[in-house]
């Protein structure tokens, strides 16, 4: 029983993390419809800002959450006014997106290389390190840390979803743009606000990979598939999906480790993605594609 | 344009020429991003700094030596298709080997079909030195299937019988290297992917010789693997008093370090296929002490090698290396450093820069009469691989590398034993 237990938190340990690396992906696919393959790469560099906050000056990284996710935010508006705004009423814009952000991530994995060099880095508070010990049961305080303030940044989000004006405009373009533009909705500052949330998220998300997992710039390739795998499991677009997908699969995948093998684990997240393409392809919060 | 200016132009073009091809180019294809970017990145550094240093002293007989460099985002098929075009395109004379096994092994048959001398740096399985390629030479001290038994021969010679551990948890990560090593300790068939035959039975296998018992072991993707706390956690519960991680790259031995240190395992003794870079202690502090790497290279190691045509000892590879990167070296800078003397030795032995004489001059060499690089003394067995080459253990202890096996080859370390919890 004490083994189910420990894989059981071990699981959700590590989904509270993984949910906020799908979150911003999902935000910014479901407004903007931009399948953003960077998004591993921006986690990144938001891993680097809480790094060297914590080498430089000693500050933890979860307190240079905020700092990263600025400068992600910055990015992201930098980023949507010089690229992504140009093509969006494209009929196209999502597939050329998939080509733009993956020529991003190289752009970015480059210039992180070149500013960082292709050392491994990791953000070493003691907590990240630390357990919390019940009986024979631990739980790993750096991912808990992590999965709590990652539920709480989410938390925010859908509120701020839920029940600000704004909120509402976001929502009503993710669900129909052209209708929220025919009621008034500047969908094109929505797209620029969530596409800046989106980078937000990975900022945050990269502060607490910065002590959870060691990275360098090329580490961004090994996260793209596992979180398209969640935000697809949990319905393109859908937040909620996305962070019940990390969770529903980081659980599977500790179990799968734990009875079949480290092997089978990863093969967890693909496995999920097939079944979920074929079965049901918009996921489990998603809405059903229409025919055309 | 005049005739006067068109000849005079045709004459600079020729000189020009002339220039170019009295030079030594030499071309080395480099994860420089990707999964083994840390050690290609340094692998870089080593073959640079190497070619600098031959180009002050003057170049290989006389004339200079220009480096092409390709990045090859740890990818096999773009590895291949840079040696290809360093071949056919660049027309280099010389090549450097790439860094790992997976690299390496696609790479060998490029090079070994067009005639040309493949120093390696890295890739030690076993299965690419028996393909029967003549032009292979290895730089590091053996096949990565024998490094289990200086791990073994240690603990043997340097451990009262009562402390030795008796139980082993081995975890390894699914990559051509670590898989090598492996075979070793667990006492595997080796087998060739061309043809599944047996290339070499390990059975019983290092620990088994040894009197170590296997409790548990675990494989993990070489990519896209992030529950490290489970892994450690079934690795902890296994009791086992040797701990055994074949990582791929000094991440993943991180990763693993801070993985067991969480669920506060408390082996015996730790020992890793990985982890003699400075990144390695940065990523695990404390946690990094007692543990035991084994490597091909030592700062402290007193080797005397030749540069440039004149004596280039160890000590004088650090202090350079530390001039010109701000770092202090490790084995990734070190194996390519000693790759790109045993070219230039090759070089001046051969007379020219023809591979077929390179290829003989280098299988001609004795540990009497060996190539002496910043690695020591290196000759070559008919596969390729060094003969009577030893790998070091290596043990971190307050934050420094110490060399501590084997005792008979220069002054070692104590060993630190057993280990005090992560």
């Amino acid at each position: 029983m004490a083994d189910i237990l420990q894989i059981l938190i071990l699981g959700l340990a590590l989904g509270g993390v993984y949910a906020l690396m799908g979150a911003g992906l999902s935000l910014v696919f479901g407004v903007m419809r931009i399948v953003n393959l960077a998004h591993p790469s921006l986690i990144m560099m938001g891993a680097y800002v809480a790094f060297w906050g914590f080498r430089l000056y000693g500050i933890d990284p979860i307190v240079m959450l905020p700092v990263a996710m600025v400068i992600l935010a910055a990015t992201g508006v930098l980023l949507y006014k010089l690229v992504f705004e140009r093509e969006a009423k494209s009929a196209k814009y999502s597939e050329m997106t998939v080509l733009l952000t993956f020529a991003f991530a190289m752009v970015f994995e480059g210039a992180l290389a070149t500013a960082f060099t292709n050392t491994q880095r990791v953000t070493t508070p003691d907590y990240a390190v630390d357990a919390i010990f019940i009986g024979n049961v631990f739980i790993p305080l750096g991912q808990l840390y992590a999965g709590i303030v990652s539920l709480v940044l989410i938390g925010a989000l859908a509120l701020y979803l839920k029940y600000s004006r704004f909120g509402y405009a976001i929502r009503a373009t993710t669900q129909n743009r052209e209708a929220a533009e025919l009621l008034g909705v500047n969908v094109n500052f929505v797209g620029l606000v969530s596409f800046a949330i989106g980078l937000a998220l990975a900022g945050a998300a990269g502060a607490l990979v910065s002590f959870v997992f060691s990275f360098f710039p090329s580490k961004h390739w090994e996260w793209i598939a596992i979180l398209m795998s969640l935000v697809v499991l949990g319905g393109m677009g859908s937040i909620l999906g996305t962070v019940v997908a990390a969770y529903i699969l980081s659980v599977v995948a500790a179990f799968v480790g734990f009875f079949f093998g480290a092997t089978l684990s990863t093969l967890t997240f693909f496995v999920a993605l097939f079944v979920v393409l074929l079965v049901r392809p918009q996921g489990l919060f998603g809405e059903k594609p229409e025919l055309a | 344009m005049t005739i006067h200016k068109l000849l005079a132009g045709s004459a600079v073009g020729a000189m020009m020429a002339t220039g170019a091809m009295a030079e030594i180019v030499i071309g080395a294809s480099l994860p420089l991003t990707g999964a083994f970017s840390i050690s290609g990145a340094k692998h870089d550094q080593g073959y640079q700094l190497c070619v600098d240093l031959i180009n002050e002293r003057g170049g290989i007989n006389g004339e200079p030596v220009r480096l092409i460099t390709s990045d090859n985002r740890s990818d096999p098929a773009t590895a291949i298709n840079q040696y290809e075009r360093f071949i056919n395109v660049d027309q280099v004379d010389a090549v450097f080997g790439t860094f790992s096994s997976r690299l390496t092994f696609p790479v060998a048959n490029i090079l070994a079909r067009n005639g040309y001398v493949h120093p390696a740096p890295a890739g030690g399985a076993l299965r690419i030195y028996t393909q029967g390629h003549q032009n292979l030479f290895y730089f590091q001290p053996n096949a990565a299937e024998y490094i289990g038994s200086s791990v073994t021969d240690m603990i043997q010679e340097l451990i009262a019988e009562e402390d030795r551990p008796t139980t082993a948890a081995v975890v390894v990560a699914d990559d051509f290297f670590a898989n090598a090593v492996e075979a070793g300790l667990l006492g595997l068939q080796v087998i060739d992917p061309a043809d599944g035959s047996v290339v070499e039975d390990m059975a019983p296998g290092y620990l088994a010789e040894a009197g170590i018992e296997v409790v548990y072991t675990e494989k993990w993707p070489e990519e896209g693997f992030n529950d490290w706390l489970n892994l450690a956690n079934s690795v902890k519960r296994s009791g086992a008093e040797l701990i055994i991680a074949l990582t791929a790259s000094a991440e993943e031995a991180v990763q693993v370090t801070r993985a067991l240190q969480t669920v506060r395992a408390e082996p015996k003794m730790v020992y890793y296929s990985q982890g003699t870079q400075a990144e390695f202690l940065e990523g695990t502090n404390d946690a990094s002490e007692a543990i035991l790497v084994h490597t091909s290279w030592h700062a402290a190691a007193p080797y005397e090698g030749v540069l440039g045509g004149q004596p280039f000892s160890n000590a004088d590879f650090v202090e350079l290396y530390q001039e010109r990167y701000g770092d202090f070296p490790d084995e990734d800078a070190a194996i390519p450093f000693a790759v790109c003397q045993g070219i230039e030795q090759a070089i001046i032995g051969a007379g020219s820069t023809d591979n077929a004489a390179m290829g003989e001059w280098l299988y001609a060499r004795t540990n009497e009469d060996p190539v002496r690089t910043i690695l020591g003394r290196f000759a070559w067995d008919e596969r390729g691989l060094p003969v009577d080459k030893p790998f070091l253990m290596a043990q971190w202890n307050g934050g420094e590398l110490q060399f501590v096996f084997p005792t008979d080859e220069f002054e070692t370390s104590p060993l630190n034993h057993p280990k005090d919890g992560f």
